[in-house]
């Protein structure tokens, strides 16, 4: 192995494609050249390798350097963020020129041009960052206002889309109270009933589940609260609970699992064993058998962690 | 044997549809029952790696020109997970060109002439912590240390965070890599992690996972303010299983150290969420038990480690430790039946995992991919092995590890941080391999070496370069 390795290594080298580009650069850098060439050295290092951030930082330095227009550089920044969306460089470029002062554009207008990126690729980790930040760091009322209805679009087009929840979050919990947004328990309620709406769409949807938990966590809410709401979700569809209820009456608050629901659903019977374990003891063996119940049967990839889950509860009863 | 689809609920959407058609990708790949099982290729990919190290990495990889220090350390950690050793001379070119990363400044960067980073500092000195050696030209005394310190400093933010380099965004990879260099090379002070803690406890989102970064109010100076109920830290982006590994892995290097710090409010992280949302990360039987990096997205091989990696950490919070119960007491706990009479106390399928990376993660012609049909490159092949060996090994602080360091320790410098320098090295270095409770789902054949949990290096290579560092006898 290691004579075959010695002949092998013998050319161990990179072979960058674009060698000139990148040797040219190495030179201005060394040189400590800052100028409009500059600014064309670095836009065909980065066109041919968007991840060379040392290209992006000294074109960065430059721009401020030589006093360049920053506006321009946001056009320029607009056709390199369509081509690379996927870059992180891309997007912390833009988030300098804006702290800078770059406002050829507004903040109404980034979050239409982040919007146009999300509709190809709806789950871009940076462009969902890179919107937060904006309005994070702007922070105007004006800005906040449409996000609801941003989001609610991009649900209705991907219940399952987790960026659009976790921006949901984001809006409503993460940033302190927004303004129309001050009574906390009504909107608490919005939230859980929102919530409710789309796991009876579509109850096998580990997004909706997540954001129901955080946002009960986040009020201190019990999740006992919504054990009316759950229950139907935890056993197979058509079983004898239904034999009970009168399916002609609509039941606002406890919207039913949708016609086509693949039922019973992990997510709820976890849901319902953690509503047990909280009442406490005199319940304990009945969340034992719902953990149980998804170790064996209904989500038996997972036996270990809710086996888990039985010696944990057991541990703190025991102390 | 078939198995159940992930579940639609009669209203497919792009995820679901996306989900699906990967399901039935997978699926194709699980062995029948009556054909033999897929093994670890390693000769084969042994045979890929020397090819890369060798003809140069490929023209499409030219993307990594800016992330040359990467490419060592996943060629050359894949070696030594495989068992493989280099011989003197080719550790010198690796050496060598490492070194001529190092930048005048301090820090290393992607490549020779390009600006220190934090990702290619912590490539750089985790390759020459596989390759290197004390002594002229071995590259670890050749580490400008000073400069590296101010370099770490010139990127520190008030809410204690870094930027990942220069005019370049927070991100808590940034700061997981500083982390272990720091560490490594003795170099953790008060100072240089001051407030990072509470930046890392910021990043868990209510999903339980971590998130990149956080944003600061103060420095927004936010024109309404007035409609903010305090100083909220909200997470930028959503839980991510490569932004958990980062978080927790700093987590774990940093709380030992906490109660050294005179702290006012001491940072707290849900363990319990974080846990939950780990094991959710694990796909089902029809995804071959691979992990997810978030919620609703596809599985990918280098979760392997990530997420996977992730329950190692676990087990020095206490998660997942393997105890010894007397089997009665077991017996008497029990009303029900016989599979609780094991002690083993992985929360993750550490079964299934290892048929993911075996049935869809290799490819034939060598090296190891994010998924099938797509092709190996050096990032996945080093992640999946290191989730490979995560899976297959049972590794954890040990407190007979820990008494012995503390025994061992020589107090070289007569200085107040010499206890947490204690610390630091002690904890690092506490963690053990407990061969009996390895798991190989083929047998000891696909047998890998075992990664420390933190550092994604073999224990052995830690152990090497942190005695070096802070002067102790290796042992």
């Amino acid at each position: 192995m290691n004579q075959a390795l010695t002949q092998l290594l013998r050319s161990f080298i990179l072979k960058p494609a674009n060698k000139d580009a990148t040797d040219y650069f190495r030179g201005v850098v060394k040189a400590g050249e800052m100028s409009e060439r500059v600014l064309t050295l670095t836009e065909s290092v980065i066109r041919m390798n968007p991840a060379h951030y040392s290209a992006w930082q000294y074109r960065y330095r430059t721009l401020l350097a030589i006093n360049a227009p920053l506006d321009e550089e946001l056009e320029l920044m607009d056709e390199l963020a369509e081509k690379f969306l996927k870059n992180y460089q891309v997007w912390h470029h833009r988030r300098l020129l804006l702290q800078r002062g770059a406002l050829a554009k507004t903040p109404a207008a980034e979050l239409a041009f982040i919007a146009r990126g999300l509709s190809y690729d709806a789950k871009n980790y940076h462009t969902w960052a890179y919107r937060q930040w904006i309005l994070a760091y702007f922070n105007q009322d004006a800005l906040w206002e449409g996000e609801m209805r941003y989001i609610e679009n991009m649900l209705e087009d991907d219940v399952r889309n987790n960026s659009a929840w976790h921006h949901r979050f984001f809006v409503v919990f993460s940033n302190g109270v927004r303004k129309g947004d001050e009574d906390r328990e009504d909107t608490i309620r919005r939230e859980v009933s929102f919530t409710k709406e789309k796991i009876a769409l579509a109850p096998n949807n580990a997004s909706a589940w997540n954001y129901l938990r955080g946002v009960l966590e986040h009020s201190d809410t019990p999740f006992a609260s919504l054990r009316e709401f759950v229950l139907p979700y935890t056993v197979p569809a058509h079983s004898s609970l239904d034999d009970v209820r009168d399916d002609s009456v609509v039941d606002l608050e406890n919207p039913r699992p949708s016609p086509g629901a693949d039922l019973p659903c992990p997510a709820a019977i976890e849901f319902l064993a953690d509503i047990h374990e909280a009442v406490g003891d005199l319940q304990l063996i009945s969340f034992r058998q719902l953990w149980k119940s998804l170790a064996d049967e209904h989500d038996t990839i997972r036996k270990r962690y809710w086996e888990h889950r039985i010696s944990e509860a057991q541990a703190s009863r025991d102390s | 044997m078939s198995f159940k689809h992930s579940s639609e609920d009669g209203y497919p959407t792009p995820t679901s549809t996306e989900q699906r058609r990967l399901e039935i990708i997978l699926s194709q790949h699980r062995p029948p029952p009556d054909h033999p099982k897929p093994t670890l290729q390693k000769n084969v990919h042994m045979q890929w790696l020397v090819r890369n190290f060798s003809q140069g990495f490929p023209e499409r990889f030219i993307s990594q020109d800016a992330s040359q220090p990467w490419l060592f350390f996943w060629t050359l950690q894949g070696f030594y997970f495989i068992g493989a050793e280099l011989d003197p001379q080719n550790k010198q070119r690796c050496i060598d060109t490492i070194m001529a990363c190092q930048h005048s400044d301090g820090g290393f960067g992607g490549g020779p002439g390009q600006f220190p980073h934090l990702l290619s500092t912590y490539a750089a000195v985790s390759a020459l912590a596989c390759v290197g050696r004390p002594g002229p030209g071995g590259g670890w005394d050749q580490i400008d240390r000073v400069k590296l310190y101010s370099f770490f400093m010139s990127l520190k933010q008030p809410d204690g965070s870094f930027l990942v380099s220069r005019d370049s965004e927070v991100d808590i990879r940034g700061i997981y890599c500083l982390l272990c260099a720091a560490t490594l090379l003795d170099m953790l002070t008060p100072e240089l992690v001051a407030g990072t803690a509470s930046f890392v406890a910021s990043l868990q989102t209510y999903e339980g996972g971590f998130a990149s970064a956080s944003h600061p109010y103060y420095i927004a100076d936010p024109p309404s303010l007035e409609t903010l109920a305090d100083y909220p830290r909200p997470a930028l982006g959503e839980a991510h299983g490569g932004y958990t590994f980062c978080a927790l892995a700093s987590w774990i290097l940093l709380r030992p150290l906490l109660d050294k710090m005179e702290l006012e409010r001491v940072p707290e992280i849900n363990v319990k969420n974080l846990t939950r949302w780990l094991a959710l990360m694990q796909g089902s039987e029809i995804e071959l038990g691979g992990f997810k990096g978030r919620t609703n997205k596809l599985v990918d091989v280098c979760y392997s480690w990530w997420v996977g990696g992730c329950f190692a950490l676990l087990r020095s919070l206490g998660v997942g430790v393997r105890h010894t119960v007397p089997s009665q007491q077991q017996v008497d706990n029990e009303d029900d039946d016989e599979q609780w009479s094991d002690v083993d106390d992985d929360v993750f399928n550490r079964f299934a995992i290892q048929e993911y990376i075996f049935y869809a993660g290799q490819h034939t012609t060598g090296g190891l991919r994010d998924k099938p049909p797509k092709v190996a490159d050096a990032y996945h092949t080093l992640y999946a092995l290191s989730g490979l060996s995560t899976a297959q090994h049972y590794t954890a602080p040990s407190d007979e590890v820990r008494e012995r360091l503390r025994k061992e320790w020589k107090q070289i410098h007569d200085d107040s941080l010499d206890e947490w320098r204690k610390v630091a090295y002690v904890e690092a270095r506490a963690w053990k391999e407990e061969e009996a409770a390895s798991m190989y789902i083929n047998g000891p054949g696909d047998r890998l070496n075992a990664a420390h949990p933190v550092f994604n290096l073999t224990i052995t290579h830690v152990g090497r370069i942190m005695s070096h560092f802070y002067k102790q006898n290796q042992s």
